[in-house]
């Protein structure tokens, strides 16, 4: 095992170690200060050696790299084997970055208990990057669900009035759904042994193979449990109510996290296992699950329209926002447009949707209250914060030269042009879904950072207090996200580029179906004779008949 | 085919770099004052740029671009790759396109930009914004010089949405009045409606041709409407294979973008049905309501078809539709602007109207279009500065039947907003009556020659222009006799000149007294008085000048410049360059005829407000006395906003309370009823476990006779 292999295994580990450290009794822990700059260490730490990674990664290549692996369970086929693709290091990075500044982020955020605090966050970190590196599915499926645990603390504790309801609540929904889609696993690996003279093995792309035999009513099955656990996660109308009070209820760095992350395990893993694993079932569930998605666009859209609570808008507008990622995993066109695009939306939203959670969080921290009809005009009070606001609002809405447009335009694009799977009729109504989000978020906007000004009545202040703007520590925090936004949305194309190889691998089961589907309608109305040369000219001929010069 | 001058591409990035100073001066308060003059700086380094690159863009008059193909592309950077560009990957650059329709959109932009900022470092002084207003503009120029150079669809959608939020921010620059916000809003929604439509274009012309640049799209076009006839350029393998892949696709595609694109180009340019958001946002100071919501920015629909128009004509009824849109609009709007009050608000419903003539224009491919656009922008822009002006006299005043006889107070601002009006009214020999009546000249030649398919609609838009055109006189000149004509009197409105300073204030006290000291003419102790000539009077001078000889030159020359340069620059146009105006006697005579009613028309609106406005005002309320219910209508403005509001805005809110109710309850209450479940099997369960010794001995009897049972039944089946 090279060192380079091991730097993954660092990368994971590292935010663990602090946090086991953070628990160690001792008089240097009993202040916040150290506290926050000790995990801050941690979570930075864990950056620099992604960095490293990202700096030593070779781009160009499709496959998995920096690979190792631990043996487990060998008899069973299970051991703790990890390697990164470029899907995966994104998504790593985006963690990665917003870690510190999650950190950062929660200086001032809460009063006590800080170590089981800042102990959560750490771990939730390591369940994190482990979901992503892992390539053994049972190593992945023990980090997707751990993470559950330190958000449910995370949540339960340090969260609002309905604190133990929504821990409850988002810890059983999420749960429920992935024990059908650990049933899936298990079906999928002992189709493997059962093909393969009674030897296990739970390595990700052996069971590729094994999943894509599968008669279609089996791959049905294990895409339908897949979906159980992935879809609540993402999450898919009507699956999502644990999420707007998940957010309304969690820390501001829970929600960050929620937002930021969590949610993308829920696409991530349907890219990674439901599109390579069950190509058929995926061509026969695409137009369901894209109307969904439609759905939950256009519907959480106008939920958010009507939302009184910052947050909770900001947490519906993730439902709708969600949609087109999933719309873009199964588009399917030919140059993988929509699956390309919808990683980036991953990135993206991570980016912008955390950012607002950020900046919704300074106000609460200033004003105990979220409630819009409470407040006005902030942009006066708070200027810094005012710009800040709107920024991300113009990133989360789409604007083009921000990272939002790329993803969403991507994704809208390839649903567009899908050529089987989906097309225009799913793309167009989800397109309005643009018109939507500038509807709710600018209806935000004009509520909370313009108006006349209105601040509410904070207890122990006087009724002509005013809110000081953002600090350094606070800028500190916005500012590296928002040149990551400038930086993205007018540049693209190495996170575009890096991903097209390996997107292309993982649909290319699905998309060597469809070619051969459409080669076969496409014999069945050709007559034999003049397949050699498949002329256009019938269709020329009619669009000519239609089309007079209007000159 | 690139440009050999390189500095071309980096028109844009001037105001970019202009963008980041004024954003810095932002936040220090002692550089605040430098905002104006370094976005002022910017636009003007675009502008002279844009004048050194007018000779190397192939096509221009005069062009030392060697003679290959009629446009040049200029690289900057990648932003959007996906695929391998050689067989149908998705690509779109920043690279710039020139040809000469983007030099003189280029003009209009940068040069009317540099003026009106100008204008605006003395409007805006002492603002507590300055340095935030100088930041949107600029980023204003930068998105719209993006706009009108992107060499594919997606830069263009850049500088459109760039466009719309620079537009959202300034309308709503004084951001603490509801109706500001209110404005900012409405224009942004308005806008995205019509972007919906022009996403959705995109997509579909990537569907069909597998590309979105120009270079590719529009030859592929012009190729299929040419019918595989004769083509005097050769086709790139692109534009082979882009023409190959349209004709594979069903035909209904094709007729389906034009119309998918129109609707982007009605919500920017403020066509029926989406114009509301226009007159609203007069909420912004006005040199933004000059520069965004008149000269440039709504012009972009207007650009976007000219820039298209070979893609529009992929169905026969694109066209005719946004020639009788125009027409209807430019009626609509003008019958408003007849009856409104409001000193912004009759220039920006005529705004609206003059759009309609554009889009006349551009429908029947005539040079008038654009060249419309480009007279609009001086006078229009000239119109709306000098409104700033005598609102700025009058303390924000804009309410025009308080003001009368303003000449004596002001005789600059009076005898510049002649000159504007004038060109706007369509008086002989002023800018606005070449440029109009070229357009509704082609509009009723096309409609008239009868080879060209739904004529009939070019003929109706065309009439309804000349209709308009008197009324156009006629609002106009209201307008100016009321408030400079007849004895003098006026009202001062609310504003202080400068916003209350409070401690939340940013500038500090020093600078907020220099800035009372460096200008003294806004304090109103004695009543209105002329704008200063540096730096408010001044740029207007240009914009005087070029709403009275500007159609003179453009069309005769006038000894400074070729003649007809104008129409040779357009037809020299990459999209213009299939099609040949035709000349002869028969249409020669049309125009003249059109040019005769139009102008006497224009002679007659302003004569008919000479009498009504200026010499017996007294009649006006004789004459409206029988025609009241109509007049009200106007007044209500056709009560659109009301229709919409109770059509679409409320229905869609209610049911998003609906969606959350249903949200909360519905969806929430399945899930906390699923959880429920096994609470209900606990508690069903539960009284069989009551401690009671003699119920567990039944149970436990029952269980084992049942046992039994089935063990003997199964034992007499074996």
């Amino acid at each position: 095992m090279t060192l380079e292999t091991l730097l993954i295994p660092a990368m994971v580990l590292v935010p663990a170690i602090f946090a086991f450290v953070l628990l160690i009794p001792g008089k240097v822990f009993d202040f916040k200060k150290n506290i926050v700059a000790f995990s801050f260490v941690g979570t930075l730490f864990s950056f620099i050696i992604s960095l490293f990674i990202a700096f030593n990664f070779n781009w160009g290549e499709p496959v998995m790299q920096m690979q190792g692996a631990i043996p487990w369970v060998p008899d069973f086929g299970l051991t703790f084997s990890w390697g990164i693709d470029s899907i995966s290091l994104w998504l790593i990075l985006l963690t990665t970055f917003l870690m510190p500044l999650i950190i950062i982020g929660s200086y001032s955020s809460f009063e006590g208990r800080e170590r089981e605090f800042f102990f959560w966050m750490l771990v939730l970190e390591t369940a994190m990057i482990g979901t992503f590196v892992a390539t053994d599915i049972i190593f992945f499926y023990i980090c997707f669900e751990f993470t559950l645990v330190p958000l449910f603390f995370l949540i339960g504790v340090f969260g609002g009035e309905n604190r133990l309801k929504a821990a409850r609540i988002f810890f059983l929904y999420t749960f429920t759904g992935s024990m059908l889609t650990f049933a899936a696993i298990l079906f999928v690996a002992w189709t493997y042994s059962t093909t393969h003279a009674g030897v296990w093995t739970f390595q990700i792309t052996e069971l590729y193979a094994a999943a894509q035999s599968m008669p279609l009513h089996h791959q049905g099955l294990v895409l339908a449990g897949l979906l159980a656990g992935f879809a609540v996660k993402v999450p898919l109308f009507p699956v999502h109510t644990w999420l707007p009070l998940a957010h309304t209820e969690a820390p501001t760095a829970g929600s960050v996290i929620l937002a930021g992350v969590l949610l993308k395990l829920g696409t991530y893993g349907i890219l990674r296992f439901a599109l390579p694993m069950t190509p058929e079932a995926i061509i026969a569930f695409a137009p369901y699950v894209g109307s969904l998605a439609v759905a939950g666009v256009l519907y959480a859209a106008l939920v958010c329209w009507v939302q009184t609570d910052v947050k909770k808008l900001i947490a519906y507008s993730s439902v709708s926002h969600l949609g087109f990622c999933v719309l873009g995993l199964f588009s399917f066109d030919s140059n993988n447009m929509g699956s390309i695009g919808a990683v980036m939306y991953m990135v993206n939203h991570g980016l912008s949707t955390g950012a607002l959670f950020l900046c919704i969080g300074m106000i609460y921290e200033r004003f105990h209250t979220r409630e819009m009809a409470k407040m006005s005009g902030l942009g006066r009070a708070m200027p810094i914060w005012g710009f800040f606001m709107v920024f991300f609002t113009a990133s989360s809405v789409g604007l083009p030269g921000l990272n939002g447009f790329v993803g969403e335009f991507l994704t809208l694009i390839g649903s567009f042009v899908s050529p089987y799977t989906l097309g225009w009729q799913f793309a167009a109504p989800a397109a309005a879904g643009m018109i939507f989000a500038a509807i709710y978020l600018f209806y935000m906007l004009g509520k909370v950072v313009w108006g006349p000004l209105k601040i509410p009545h904070v207890h122990g202040h006087t009724a002509d207090w005013k809110p000081s703007d953002l600090n350094a520590r606070e800028i500190s925090i916005l500012v590296p996200i928002a040149i990551v936004c400038v930086w993205l949305g007018f540049n693209p194309n190495p996170l575009l580029n890096s991903l097209e190889k390996p997107i292309a691998q993982l649909s290319a089961p699905t998309n060597s179906i469809i070619d051969a589907q459409k080669e076969a309608t496409l014999k069945a109305t050709t007559p034999a004779h003049v397949e050699a040369d498949i002329s256009l000219e019938p269709q020329a001929k009619a669009w000519e008949s239609k089309v007079l010069i209007a000159n | 085919m690139t440009l050999d001058f390189d500095y071309a591409k980096f028109i844009p990035w001037f105001p970019a770099i202009g963008v980041i100073i004024c954003f810095i001066c932002c936040m220090k308060p002692a550089l605040r004052k430098l905002a104006g003059p370094a976005c002022v700086l910017s636009i003007l380094a675009s502008f002279i740029a844009a004048c050194m690159a007018y000779s190397y863009v192939p096509g221009v008059p005069g062009s030392t671009a060697a003679g290959e193909g009629n446009f040049a592309i200029s690289h900057l950077f990648n932003w959007i790759n996906i695929g391998d560009p050689e067989k149908g990957g998705f690509v779109a650059n920043f690279s710039y396109f020139f040809d000469p329709l983007t030099m003189i959109m280029l003009f209009v932009v940068t040069g009317i930009g540099t003026l009106i900022a100008t204008y605006a470092m003395g409007y805006m002084h002492g603002e507590r914004g300055y340095a935030r207003f100088f930041a949107g503009v600029a980023l204003f120029i930068f998105s719209m010089t993006n706009l009108v150079m992107g060499d594919n669809l997606l830069v263009l959608y850049l500088g459109w949405e760039g466009v719309g939020i620079c537009s959202y921010l300034l309308i709503g620059y004084y951001y603490d009045k509801p109706i500001a916000v209110e404005a900012a809003k409405k224009a942004f929604i308005v806008n995205r409606i019509g972007d919906l439509g022009f996403a959705l274009g995109i997509f579909l012309t990537y569907m069909t041709f597998g590309s979105i640049e120009y270079k590719v799209i529009i030859p592929a076009a012009q190729e299929l409407l040419a019918h595989g006839a004769e083509h005097a350029v050769a086709l790139t393998p692109a534009v082979k294979a882009a023409v190959a892949q349209a004709h594979s696709v069903s035909p209904s595609y094709l007729a389906w973008i034009p119309f998918l694109l129109m609707l982007g180009a009605f919500g920017k340019s403020a066509q029926l049905p989406l114009f509301v958001w226009l007159p609203d946002a007069m909420a912004g100071p006005t040199p933004v309501s000059a520069l965004v919501h008149a000269a440039t920015m709504v012009t972009s629909g207007v650009y976007m078809i000219a820039r298209l128009t070979p893609i529009f004509q992929l169905s026969e009824y694109a066209l005719p539709v946004v020639a009788v849109i125009g027409g209807i609009t430019c009626l609509f709007a003008g019958t408003i602007a007849l009856t409104n009050n409001d000193l912004k608000g009759v220039f920006a419903y005529s705004t609206v109207s003059q759009l309609g003539y554009m889009f006349i224009g551009v429908a029947v491919i005539s040079v008038g279009g654009v060249f419309h656009l480009t007279t609009h922008a001086f006078f229009k822009a000239l119109l709306f500065l000098t409104a700033g002006s005598v609102m700025h006299a009058l303390a924000g005043n804009l309410d025009i039947r308080t003001m009368s006889g303003m000449r004596k107070k002001m005789p600059v601002t009076c005898w510049l907003m002649f000159f504007g009006c004038l060109a706007l009214a369509g008086f002989p020999f002023t800018a606005g009556y070449y440029s109009k009546d070229l357009l509704l000249g082609d509009a009723i030649v096309k409609g008239t020659i009868g080879n060209v398919p739904h004529a009939n609609w070019y003929l109706v838009a065309g009439i309804l222009g000349i209709i308009t055109a008197f009324i156009t006189a006629f609002y106009t000149f209201r307008l100016w006799f009321k408030v400079f004509m007849g004895p003098t009197s006026w009202e001062m409105g609310t504003d202080e000149g400068h916003e209350p300073v409070d401690d939340m204030e940013v500038i500090t006290d020093a600078v907020a007294k220099e800035a009372e000291e460096a200008d003294p003419h806004h304090t109103h102790h004695h009543g209105p008085h002329e704008m200063p000539m540096w730096p408010m009077n001044l740029p207007l001078i240009p914009l005087a000048l070029g709403a009275a000889v500007l159609g003179m030159i453009a069309v005769g020359g006038l000894g400074l410049i070729a003649p007809k340069w104008i129409e040779s620059m357009l037809f020299n146009s990459t999209q213009f360059a299939a099609f040949h105006p035709e000349h002869s006697a028969a249409t020669d005579a049309t125009h003249h005829t059109v040019e005769f009613i139009s102008g006497s028309l224009a002679v007659l609106g302003i004569a008919l407000a000479f009498v009504f406005h200026c010499w017996k005002r007294e009649w006006v309320a004789v004459v409206c006395k029988p025609i009241k219910p109509a007049i009200n209508i106007l007044v209500g403005k056709y009560y659109v906003d009301e229709l919409y509001e109770l059509l679409i805005r409320r229905p869609l809110h209610t049911f998003g309370r609906v969606l959350f109710v249903f949200d909360d309850y519905v969806l929430a209450g399945l899930v906390n009823f699923a959880s429920f479940i096994p609470r209900l099997a606990g508690w069903a369960a539960r009284p069989t476990q009551n401690g009671v010794l003699q119920k567990y001995g039944v149970g436990m009897g029952l269980g084992l006779a049942i046992t039994l049972l089935i063990v003997f039944y199964a034992w007499l089946a074996a």
